[in-house]
């Protein structure tokens, strides 16, 4: 699978933490409480091999928020949890106890500005290190398997999935989760270059 | 032509629309955000966004809608995080008591040709949504409140206590037996939970839950969930010295559970108290006199050091 250097993953974790913080900021507003988050690590995947990650092959269901940014580059971008852990999330961000297992009309629509507030941070971090501008597109809550989410049953995409898993934490809950891009080999080869210009400049 | 169309879609459409300039300031607005700000539009065209909403400052709205002009990204503020972000009413009857409409709000950034970057704020009304997801949310809470079982132990929640002490409490008045019962709280529980986590303190419970259980062995005794770290037992057609030994037994087999509890004040492990009363029901007792002396009985002991049982009638004699 696609490697980056060294140095390359280095700058492209501390860009994305970067990005985290202030979604975690931004949260942190809302509910009056103090919400962290953090990028132990990203991975170059397959959308298979993520699919397995999120337990596809045992139909755990994940819920997850998509949204696509084109400019500097193209991609689908994706903020994804275990179902419950999505429930978990958002009953205490809205502080309120619902006993239903599956989110409401109103609590996917919370779902999606958490993932908006963090996809934008996130690619937002990364416009700024590039210097380049991003299109964001407005959010989509969806509910399946993985393999439903990444849709790696449909057409054939040569591609790779860039993931960041994600550390969440409010109220002493720790939530993992995962963000996810969809980079074709022209998106890649792009967010490539826009590393090594931000080394670059970094280096003087 | 073409244009009076447009106009007249912005001038129909259920939904506030808000168009603002690179330099923040108000466009534009439709016929739904006049009829509900009670502001006329033509007024507020060309006035900074900050002059027309200063409470909106530095918000989650003007966040976005600074996203949405200098990052070129769309947002979306949810009613459930954000409530009612503009100062829009349904009625003026609501305006003047200041209930403001239920929102949700979509940023979008807007390209203009020969123009820097706009920005079109859209407004949906969604109190219908609320109200509905409100009677939803009662009813939830309703149906649980119906169940027997305490979701997270798995054994009997308080509703199923009530009606088994009800039910035992009856027999007991009618076949002249005694009717014993057992008040069990876990000792320094809140600092169990900031010292581990609630989810830590959620699995100590359920031990604990456990624990209790495996003492009874009758199909008539119940231990039940009586509130957050509280647990009751009924224990039909026991003396005291029987509800004594079944307390102990209880007491030990939860010491003997040896749950590492660094913050507590009696030991390092995690322990309980419990308070022990026992009556032979007349005919105008009531529940309420039952569960009031054990609990009378459960402070003595929390008073006597804690990991301990107190039986009522001790605390009676004491205090006589």
């Amino acid at each position: 699978m696609f490697q980056l250097t060294e140095l390359q993953h280095d700058a492209l974790v501390e860009i994305f933490n970067l990005g985290v913080g202030r979604a975690a900021a931004a949260m942190s507003r809302i509910v009056d409480e103090e919400v962290t988050m953090s990028v132990p690590m990203i991975s170059f995947q397959s959308r298979a091999e993520v699919a397995k990650t999120l337990g596809s092959r045992e139909g755990r269901r994940i819920s997850a928020v998509a949204q696509h940014f084109e400019g500097a580059f193209n991609t689908e971008a994706f903020l994804m949890f275990p179902e419950e852990k999505s429930l978990e999330i958002v009953r205490l961000m809205v502080g309120q106890s619902f006993s239903l297992e599956e989110l409401s009309e109103m609590e996917q629509e919370a779902m999606s500005e958490i993932g908006n507030i963090i996809l934008n941070s996130c690619m937002g971090s990364f416009a700024n290190a590039a210097g380049k501008e991003l299109k964001g597109s407005l959010p989509t809550y969806l509910a399946g398997t993985g393999d439903d989410i990444l849709g790696t049953s449909g057409k054939e995409w040569d591609g790779v999935v860039l993931t960041l898993k994600i550390d969440f934490n409010i109220e002493r809950h720790h939530i993992y989760g995962y963000v996810a891009f969809l980079l074709d080999m022209p998106a890649l080869h792009d967010l490539q270059c826009y590393i090594d210009d931000y080394l670059a400049k970094l280096m003087g | 032509m073409q244009l009076s169309l447009l106009q007249g879609v912005l001038k129909t459409v259920r939904a506030g629309i808000i168009v603002i300039d690179a330099d923040q300031r108000i466009v534009f607005w439709n016929q739904w955000v006049e009829q509900h700000s009670q502001l006329p539009a033509d007024g507020m065209q060309g006035k900074p966004f900050s002059e027309v909403f200063p409470d909106m400052v530095d918000g989650r709205t003007h966040v976005a809608i600074r996203a949405a002009l200098e990052n070129n990204f769309a947002s979306l503020l949810s009613q459930t995080l954000n409530k009612a972000p503009f100062p829009l009413y349904a009625n003026p009857g609501d305006a003047a008591n200041s209930v403001r409409m239920q929102q949700a709000v979509h940023v979008m950034p807007l390209e203009v040709a020969n123009l820097p970057r706009h920005c079109v704020v859209q407004i949906t009304d969604v109190s219908m949504a609320v109200a509905r997801e409100k009677k939803l949310r009662d009813l939830a809470t309703e149906l649980e409140s119906q169940t027997l079982v305490d979701v997270l132990t798995g054994i009997a929640n308080r509703r199923r206590f009530d009606l088994h002490l009800d039910d035992e409490f009856r027999r007991a008045k009618r076949n002249g037996t005694p009717l014993s019962l057992i008040m069990i709280d876990v000792d320094y529980f809140k600092d169990y939970n900031d010292n581990y986590g609630h989810q830590h303190g959620d699995q100590c419970l359920v031990q604990i839950a456990g624990a209790l259980s495996s003492v009874l062995n009758r199909s008539c005794d119940l231990v039940a969930r009586y509130g957050g770290e509280e647990f009751t037992v009924v224990l039909p057609e026991t003396n005291e010295d029987g509800a004594m030994q079944i307390a102990e037994a209880m007491r030990a087999e939860v010491e003997a559970l040896n749950i590492e509890h660094a913050r507590s004040g009696v030991a390092n492990f995690v322990t309980v108290s419990l308070g022990v009363s026992t009556v032979v029901p007349e005919h105008l007792s009531k529940t309420g006199s039952l569960i009031h002396a054990a609990d009378r009985a459960l402070y003595q002991a929390k008073r006597s050091g804690r990991n301990c049982v107190v039986m009522y009638t001790d605390v009676k004699k004491k205090a006589e």
